[in-house]
């Protein structure tokens, strides 16, 4: 089959939008999006639709798409999908070969992605691609329910500012979704810092989302200055959760070893599946 | 017969439960995302939701929050139709204090049970 590749800005976002939800329509984890959701992310994430692309076969019949975020020298591939329809005719491995074309054109020194664990036919791609793994990310979710833990701490919400002066201090890496830039690249971001009477310290990072009717949490970043992270990050999820008592949650990219893992299970955080990050560095 | 509301954005999906629950002689009413869902739910006061994980807008676990909030609403029982895997399912219906679940494929026979378990009907 002859694949044809078209920069994704010479679609309309409805269009894209379409073409990404029916890629998605059997996949492991369905993550459907609507066309405000994908402008969001284009924006949050500095997705670069010019340098996104569509493939289409030579009757203009389209094939599927990948997108492509670029900042600080390096490259994020997200939102790669193929038709159901489409698949095994090789359209994946082009349209990763265009975005690895593209990401070289923009300056990439290394170019990063995410796959969802047990996804093989992608996670095998990515290794033909010369992706090799780096570490596993859990996404977690919290429903609303009554807290069994006493509050204790000084607590100090934090505005957009105050949150992300925290954020730029995080000592380890974060994927490209809870980074500094895509937080900063969201009006909703905020924090809450906790000082408790032993000593220890530390701050929590997190996005609150406002639909039309509710809101909702999520971009959850959590960092002890001092003390233990279990303690710290109990305290901090109860506070958050007792401020936002009717807030669902979610909780995306934690790390697997996380120190504060222990203290979202206690809370009641259960995960919904795992993405491993992979890593390409350019071969130049 | 009862007042069953889908909130799902597939159409094929909407179609097949349409089909059964109509047959049985319930009421059917639809939305195709959360947030239109949510103001149905409000407007109608359905007997029993039929709730997709994977909406558009908001997702399933976010929109069920948000129902249970509503007092009118809070003890409207809700039936998760869902692509996840099914551990995945369970922990979340546990979680968000949802009233049943069944994971896609299924049968017109075990969505017709789940309806009439959770309604505490028999439906012809």
């Amino acid at each position: 089959m002859m694949i044809e590749i078209i920069a994704a800005d010479r679609f309309t976002l409805q269009e894209l939008t379409d073409l990404y939800n029916q890629t998605r329509v059997d996949y492991l984890v369905p993550m459907p999006m609507n066309a405000d959701r994908l402008n969001e992310y284009v924006h949050d994430f500095d997705v670069d639709l010019h340098y996104s692309c569509v493939a289409r076969d030579t009757d203009g019949q389209v094939l599927g798409l990948s997108m492509l975020g670029f900042r600080n020298e390096t490259a994020w591939i997200t939102r790669l999908g193929v038709l159901p329809v489409s698949r095994r005719t090789g359209t994946g491995a082009v349209l990763m070969d265009c975005m690895l074309e593209n990401a070289a054109i923009l300056g990439a020194k290394e170019t990063h992605l995410e796959v969802i664990k047990n996804n093989a036919p992608a996670y095998n791609l990515f290794l033909k691609k010369g992706f090799l793994e780096t570490d596993t990310y859990l996404v977690m979710r919290h429903a609303p329910r009554p807290l069994r833990d006493s509050l204790q701490g000084e607590t100090t919400w934090l505005g957009f500012d105050g949150a992300l002066k925290k954020l730029a201090s995080y000592p380890k890496h974060l994927t490209w979704i809870n980074a500094c830039e895509s937080m900063r690249n969201s009006p909703n971001t905020e924090g809450l810092h906790i000082s408790l009477p032993n000593g220890s310290s530390g701050w929590l990072v997190y996005r609150n989302t406002k639909f039309t009717l509710r809101s909702t949490l999520s971009h959850l970043i959590i960092h002890t200055e001092q003390g233990d992270p279990v303690e710290v990050g109990t305290q901090l999820l109860s506070h958050l959760h007792t401020h936002y008592a009717h807030h669902d949650t979610y909780a995306e990219n934690i790390h697997e070893q996380d120190p504060h893992l222990p203290a979202f299970q206690a809370l009641g955080y259960f995960t919904n599946f795992s993405r491993i990050e992979m890593r390409r560095q350019s071969s130049s | 017969m009862a007042k069953i509301l889908y909130i799902e954005d597939i159409q094929d999906n909407i179609t097949l439960v349409e089909k059964i629950v109509t047959s049985r002689g319930h009421d059917f009413l639809f939305a195709r995302n959360a947030e239109s869902g949510l103001e149905l739910a409000f407007a109608a006061k359905p007997d029993l939701i039929l709730l997709d994980l994977g909406l558009p807008d908001a997702d399933g676990q976010t929109l069920s929050v948000w129902l249970k909030s509503d007092p009118a609403l809070s003890s409207t029982p809700i039936i998760v139709l869902t692509a996840w895997p099914e551990e995945v399912v369970r922990q979340t219906v546990n979680a968000y204090n949802l009233n049943g679940y069944l994971c896609k494929p299924f049968s017109l026979m075990e969505l017709v049970n789940k309806i009439d378990s959770v309604l505490g009907t028999k439906t012809p």
